[in-house]
C-alpha cells in the first residue's frame, strides 16, 4: 500500500510499504477514507521529539471503513464505518475501566522507552514515536486498529466524512479541555490557540454552559473562524501591547474563570520570554516554548481552572508560583477519546456540533507532504489539511 | 567558520535540567543524554544513596538496552549487579526492603544463596506489578504453560515436559542455546509459587512468583523474582550476554506482558508492523 513516511527531520515522504494484517485477536485492518494533520504532529517533524524511526508510517487522526476482523473482535463487523480516537486503549486495565484512556496500561508495547522519561508509561498512539508504542500511523490506504471493540465507534447514517474525522482528535481533545473547567453558568473560558483543537475547545465550552468564550490567537483567518463559527469573541496577541490587561478589562478585573491552553510546545510569543525560549529550543537545551502557557497562568482569575491540551515535553522557567500562590486548579491530559466520544457523535447527529470547518484543504494521499507543508506554514489559511488516501 | 563547534557542543551540556535533546535521524534511540546525566552525578552522600542511585540507573541503562541501545550509555551498571546484593535493597532502599514480607535478608547474601540449593552469588531480579483480576486467577493463569511461553516469549521459549516440570531454552549469542529444566518447589494455591533449575543445569537459577490483595479496586499485586547464575565473567556481564538484556529490566517486561495477556486476552505487538524500511515491514 501507499503510505506517508517520516524519514528524518522534515523529510516527509510518500512510500510503498505492506499492507498492514491482523496480528491480535482484536485487531481490525480499516480502509481509510479520510485523515488529517495534527499540531503534534510537527514536533516530530521538526524534530524536538525523540524516538523516530526512518520509514515510520505517521498519522494519528482518522476513519475509515472496516475490511478485516480479528477472531476475538465481538462488536465491530466488517463493512463498518468507523471512527477512531488516536490513543489505543485496551478497555480491561484500572486506567480504562475509570474513563482514563490515554493512560491505559496494556497498550504500549515500547513501554521501556517512555518510562525513564514520564515516570510510568502511557497508552499507545498510531504513527507517534516508539516512546508511543512505535505502531504504524493511518496516513495510509489501510490501517491497523488494535483492541477494535473498544476502539471504533460507528458512524451514524447520514453524516458526512469530515463532519466525524475530528472526533478521532480535536473534538475529544477541545471537550475534554472545557470538561475539566467545571463551568458554571456566567463563566468566562479563555482559550490560548485558535487551531483544530482550540477551536473545539471553544466550540464545547458553550455546549458546556459558558457565557462568554476569548479565543487568542495571532492568525487574521482563524480568529474569524473563532468568531463566525464558534461565536467567540477574540484577541489578537500580536496587535495588543498586553494580553493580561485585556482579559481583565474584559472580564471586570476578575479574569477568565478558566483558561485553556490549546497550544503547547511550538508556541509563538512575541516578547523577551519567546526569544528565550526559542533560543533554547533551537540549541535543543531544552524541548518546550512556553509563552502561551506561561500567559494562561497569569491571566486567570484566582482560584480559577488551568486546562491543559498543548503537547509539552519539558519546560523551564516554569511559574509554579503564580499557580500556588492563586489557587488555581490545574487539570490536564491527553485525550481520553473513548470516554466523550459517544456525547459527541450526539452532538454531531443533533446538529449542535460541526466540526467539519476545520477541513480548509483536502489532497489525495501524494499530495500529502504538501499537504503537511502548508499545515505547517498556516499558508492559504491552511488549519487542518484532509487526506483522502483511497 | 572557527566559531561554529559551539553549536555542536552546547546540546551535550550535562547540566541542563529536564534536557531532551534531539540528536537528528538515528537508527538508535535517542535518551543517552538522560542517561550519561545521571552518571554525571557521581557518588552521593551516603552507601545507601549511592546504591538506590546505581541500581536505579541499572534498571534505566536496562530499559534502554533492552530496546537495542548501545552499551555505552549504561557503563558502571554492573556495579550495580556486584556480587548481586544490591537490587532488592538498592532499587526500594534499605529500611522498606527490610520490612517487606518474603523479602527476608538471608536469600540476599551468600549464606542465603547456599539455602536456595541452586545458586550462589548470582543476581537477583525482583518487579512488582498491579493487575486488574483476583489473585487465585492470576496463579491460575500463571501456571498455564502455554501462557508462561508468551510472556517469557521475550527471552525464552517455555514447554511442559512433566507435570510440573517445564523446559526452558534461551537463545544466547554466538548462536548457543541454553536449556534446563525447572520444577516447582513450594506452592501456595493463589499465593505463592517457587521453582528451581534442575541439578546440572547450564546456567543454575531459580525464582518465585506471588500474589498479594492490592489496595482498594486496584486487584493483585504480583512480585516476579528470579535468580540467575549464568556461566563465564561476573554475574551481570554474564547474564546480560546470554539475556541481551539487564536481568530487571527482563522480570519487569515479562511481568507486563503477563498483565496484558491476562487482562486483555493479548500481549500488545508491533511485529509486524508496515514501514518504509526493512522491506516494508519492520518487526519493531
Ligand atoms: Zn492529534
Ligand atoms: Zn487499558
Amino acid at each position: 500500500m501507499r503510505a506517508l513516511c517520516w524519514n528524518g527531520v522534515n523529510d516527509l515522504r510518500v512510500e510503498t510499504v505492506a499492507d498492514p494484517a491482523i496480528v491480535n485477536p482484536r485487531d481490525v485492518i480499516l480502509k481509510v477514507t479520510m485523515s488529517t494533520t495534527c499540531g503534534s504532529d510537527l514536533h516530530f517533524i521538526d524534530g524536538y521529539i525523540p524516538t523516530m524511526r526512518e520509514g515510520d508510517v505517521i498519522g494519528h487522526e482518522f476513519m475509515g471503513e472496516v475490511v478485516d476482523v480479528g477472531r476475538d473482535v465481538k462488536k465491530v463487523k466488517k463493512g463498518d464505518r468507523v471512527v477512531v480516537p488516536s490513543f489505543i486503549c485496551c478497555g480491561s486495565c484500572w486506567y480504562c475501566q475509570h474513563d482514563l484512556y490515554s493512560l491505559c496500561d496494556n497498550t504500549n508495547p515500547k513501554a521501556e522507552l517512555q518510562e525513564p522519561v514520564f515516570g510510568y508509561p502511557t497508552a499507545g498512539i498510531y504513527g507517534y514515536t516508539h516512546a508511543f508504542g512505535g505502531y504504524a500511523g493511518a496516513h495510509a490506504q489501510y490501517v491497523r486498529v488494535p483492541h477494535a471493540d473498544t476502539d471504533c465507534f460507528l458512524v451514524p447514517e447520514g453524516l458526512k466524512d469530515e463532519q466525524v474525522l475530528f472526533l478521532s482528535d480535536a473534538a475529544p481533545t477541545g471537550y475534554m479541555g472545557a470538561d475539566f473547567c467545571n463551568i458554571h453558568p456566567g463563566d468566562t473560558v479563555a482559550v490560548w490557540g485558535c487551531g483544530g483543537v482550540g477551536l473545539m475547545a471553544m466550540k464545547s465550552a458553550f455546549l458546556l454552559g459558558a457565557s462568554r468564550v476569548i479565543g487568542i490567537d495571532r492568525f487574521p483567518e482563524r480568529l474569524e473562524l473563532a468568531r463566525t463559527r464558534v461565536g467567540a469573541e477574540t484577541l489578537n496577541y500580536a496587535e495588543v501591547e498586553s494580553v493580561l490587561d485585556l482579559l481583565k478589562e474584559l472580564t471586570g478585573g476578575r479574569g477568565p474563570d478558566a483558561c485553556i491552553d490549546a497550544v503547547g510546545m511550538e508556541a509563538h510569543g512575541t516578547g523577551v520570554e519567546y526569544a528565550y525560549d526559542r533560543t533554547k529550543q533551537a540549541l535543543h537545551l531544552h524541548s518546550d516554548r512556553g509563552e502561551a502557557l506561561r500567559q494562561a497562568i497569569l491571566a486567570c482569575r484566582k482560584g480559577g481552572t488551568l486546562s491543559i491540551l498543548g503537547v509539552y515535553g519539558v519546560m523551564d522557567k516554569f511559574p509554579i508560583g503564580a499557580i500556588m500562590n492563586k489557587g488555581l486548579t490545574v487539570r490536564t491530559a491527553q485525550q481520553h477519546g473513548q470516554k466523550y466520544l459517544p456525547r459527541l457523535l450526539e452532538h454531531v447527529k443533533k446538529g449542535e456540533l460541526d466540526p467539519s470547518f476545520l477541513a480548509t484543504h483536502r489532497f489525495n494521499l501524494e499530495g500529502a507532504p504538501l499537504g503537511y507543508e502548508m499545515f505547517k506554514k498556516k499558508k492559504d489559511g491552511c488549519v487542518r489539511a484532509v487526506f483522502l488516501p483511497n | 567558520m572557527a566559531e561554529k563547534p559551539r553549536e555542536s557542543q552546547a546540546p551535550r551540556s550535562r547540566s541542563t535540567p529536564g534536557a531532551v535533546p534531539f540528536t537528528g535521524p538515528s537508527r538508535d534511540w535517542d535518551w543517552h543524554d538522560i542517561e550519561a546525566r545521571k552518571e554525571g552525578e557521581g557518588r552521593a552522600g551516603t552507601e545507601k544513596v549511592g546504591r538506590v542511585r546505581r541500581a536505579a540507573r541499572a534498571f534505566l541503562g536496562g530499559a534502554l538496552l533492552g530496546m537495542g541501545l548501545k552499551s555505552r550509555s549504561v557503563g558502571g551498571m554492573a556495579m550495580a549487579f556486584a556480587g548481586g546484593r544490591l537490587i532488592v535493597r538498592g532499587t526500594r532502599g534499605h529500611s522498606l526492603a527490610a520490612g517487606l514480607p518474603g523479602l527476608r535478608k538471608r536469600a540476599l547474601t551468600g549464606r542465603g544463596a547456599r539455602e536456595e540449593g541452586v545458586v550462589t552469588g548470582g543476581t537477583v531480579m525482583e518487579r512488582s506489578i498491579t493487575i486488574q483480576k483476583p489473585g487465585h486467577e492470576l496463579y491460575r493463569e500463571w501456571r498455564v504453560a502455554e501462557n508462561l511461553s508468551r510472556v517469557m516469549g521475550h527471552f525464552a521459549d517455555v514447554t511442559r515436559t512433566g507435570p510440573d516440570v517445564l523446559h526452558w531454552k534461551v537463545q544466547g549469542p554466538f548462536g548457543r542455546t541454553f536449556e534446563w529444566d525447572s520444577h516447582v518447589v513450594e506452592e501456595q494455591p493463589g499465593e505463592f509459587l517457587r521453582w528451581e533449575s534442575l541439578k546440572g543445569a547450564q546456567v543454575p537459577n531459580s525464582g518465585w512468583v506471588r500474589f498479594r490483595p492490592a489496595p482498594g479496586d486496584w486487584g493483585t499485586v504480583v512480585t516476579l523474582r528470579l535468580f540467575f547464575s549464568p556461566p563465564g565473567g561476573t554475574a551481570a556481564d554474564a547474564a546480560m550476554k546470554l539475556f541481551g538484556e539487564v536481568p530487571t529490566a527482563l522480570a519487569a517486561r515479562a511481568l507486563r506482558r503477563f498483565k496484558s495477556l491476562v487482562e486483555t486476552g493479548e500481549i500488545p505487538t508491533t511485529n509486524p508492523n508496515p514501514a518504509a524500511r526493512d522491506g516494508g515491514q519492520s518487526s519493531s
